[in-house]
């Protein structure tokens, strides 16, 4: 069974790759639609899997909540839906939520009876919040990197490295196409990068995320040789094999952990550099860095202008030790070498 | 006397009266006072606290002279009932604020008493005394996501200026 899907995999990538090399390369639109139709498709699958409603409790525990028990659905009620039942400050405020002690998406449905904590912002230990809203605001700058060139030119976004938050900055990794090579962006097109990721924010689009199997990640990632292999990275590493994606708009992405609820959360966004690493086998890898805080948790423009100069200096992250305490933001090159 | 109007209305009038006359009045501050000396923080009505903050403070000021001053012994054998008080105040509390020049008691207001008078309660301290802080000082958390980029911050400018230096 497992062969069987890893032969289709293979066929698929390699049927895939053959067709891209020998056709046209599919506009970026195309693409975005045929992801987006994939995406769905298996959301729509996934729903139909529990035709009829079967009930479960969920406990919930924090300030003010403990013992409180609700009963939703099982496969349609998320966290944020269990939020809606208790106040509008629960679900205005809650960045993620802990099923059982595991980081849980918000719009990610429940299957099971469990014991649930929302977090936010201001709790007394919110270090997943604030993970969590990091890699959120990278795969934002993913997403509008992804839409900011002109068709003519390709956008490969690389994995988005785990920056610890004292580092200044969240990172997004990309190779443009080798015609940009020489192209380093002036304040004018960074702000106009900060315009789009300021006008997907004003959209509150939220990141809807769906556990799927490797297979039909690779193929919602068929026009991408660089996205399969992240995605059988991501494959590999997991306790079950599954990879998770998230939708925010029409544009779907692979992340590392759980992503915040919706883009409505950033208040205060800027995209602050765009630095070019070594020559990469993708191309030159460049890493994009922008600077962000929560609706909750705005800063005095003083303050803001200087943690900005500082998230304009490049971030060093070591491959081999994404996990570890905070590297200093110097330019001093990495130890090792990807 | 004359009896007018004027007697009757008390505007601008600022000296309280207290207890049964201005004997009774003085006792019953120093009776305040000493337990002030002795436990460093007292419970009493709100007049009755501010009427003792003189008091208190006139008391270190004299105390400050020094034991072995005349007038600043009588005056702290008169107000402290309690004789054992009287080196605790040269010996503790005089020292305590020989670097302060005025400003040795805190006030503070309490919820008003439960009995049927309902009267408005304070809180009155010698500063520096031993027990929690009236106003407890409430810390920042310092794992939100702006104190930790602030940290970041701070780290890095340490670093940067170690390296210049």
């Amino acid at each position: 069974m497992a062969t069987r899907s890893a032969c289709r995999a293979l066929e698929r990538r390699f049927a895939s790759a053959a067709a891209a090399a020998a056709a046209a390369r599919p506009s970026a639109a195309e693409v975005r639609s045929q992801r987006n139709a994939v995406f769905s498709r298996e959301q729509a699958r996934q729903r139909a899997l529990y035709p009829r409603i079967e009930k479960i409790e969920v406990s919930m525990q924090g300030p003010g909540l403990d013992g409180t028990l609700l009963v939703m659905n099982r496969g349609m009620s998320t966290p944020l839906s269990c939020a809606r039942h208790l106040t509008e400050y629960h679900v205005n405020n809650s960045v993620l939520a802990l099923v059982d002690g595991e980081p849980w998406p918000l719009h990610q449905p429940l299957t099971d009876s469990c014991s649930m904590t929302l977090l936010t912002f201001k709790d007394s230990d919110p270090t997943l919040a604030n993970q969590a809203y990091w890699r959120s605001c990278a795969a934002l700058l993913g997403q509008v990197l992804q839409t900011a060139f002109k068709d003519d030119y390709t956008v490969e976004l690389l994995s988005t490295p785990e920056v610890p938050v004292t580092s200044g900055a969240f990172c997004c990794d990309v190779a443009l196409d080798p015609q940009l090579d020489s192209w380093t962006p002036s304040e004018e097109s960074l702000r106009s990068l900060t315009k789009g990721a300021q006008q997907l924010i004003h959209k509150d689009l939220p990141w809807e995320p769906l556990e799927v199997a490797p297979s039909v990640a690779l193929e919602v990632f068929s026009h991408s040789r660089c996205k399969q292999e992240e995605v059988e990275e991501k494959a590999a590493q997991h306790p079950k094999g599954r990879v998770t994606l998230y939708r925010c708009g029409d544009h779907v992405l692979l992340s590392a952990g759980p992503l915040v609820g919706r883009t409505g959360l950033c208040s205060q966004y800027e995209v602050t550099a765009l630095h070019s690493l070594r020559q990469g086998p993708w191309g030159l890898h460049r890493r994009a860095q922008g600077l962000s805080l929560p609706l909750q948790l705005q800063a005095h423009h003083t303050v803001w202008r200087k943690l900005r100069q500082r998230a304009e200096k490049l971030v060093e992250v070591s491959r081999l030790e994404e996990a570890a305490p905070p590297s200093p933001p110097d330019s001093t090159p990495p130890p090792t070498s990807q | 006397m004359r009896l007018t109007l004027r007697a009757l209305i008390s505007h601008g009038r600022v000296a309280r009266k207290m207890g049964l006359g201005p004997e009774s009045r003085i006792n019953m501050l120093r009776n305040l006072l000493t337990g002030l000396v002795r436990h460093e923080r007292i419970e009493t009505t709100t007049a009755r606290a501010d009427e003792v903050r003189f008091y208190a403070e006139k008391l270190v000021d004299y105390a400050k002279r020094g034991d072995t001053d005349e007038k600043a012994m009588k005056m702290a054998s008169f107000w402290l009932t309690e004789k054992d008080l009287v080196p605790k105040l040269f010996n503790v509390l005089a020292p305590r604020f020989e670097t302060h020049s005025k400003g040795y008691t805190r006030m503070a207001r309490l919820p008003n008493r439960e009995n049927l008078d309902r009267a408005k309660m304070a809180v009155l301290e010698y500063k520096g005394n031993p027990f929690p802080p009236l106003y407890p000082v409430k810390k920042d958390n310092e794992l939100t996501l702006i104190n930790q980029l602030l940290r970041g911050y701070r780290e890095d400018r340490a670093q940067q200026l170690a390296t210049k230096a």
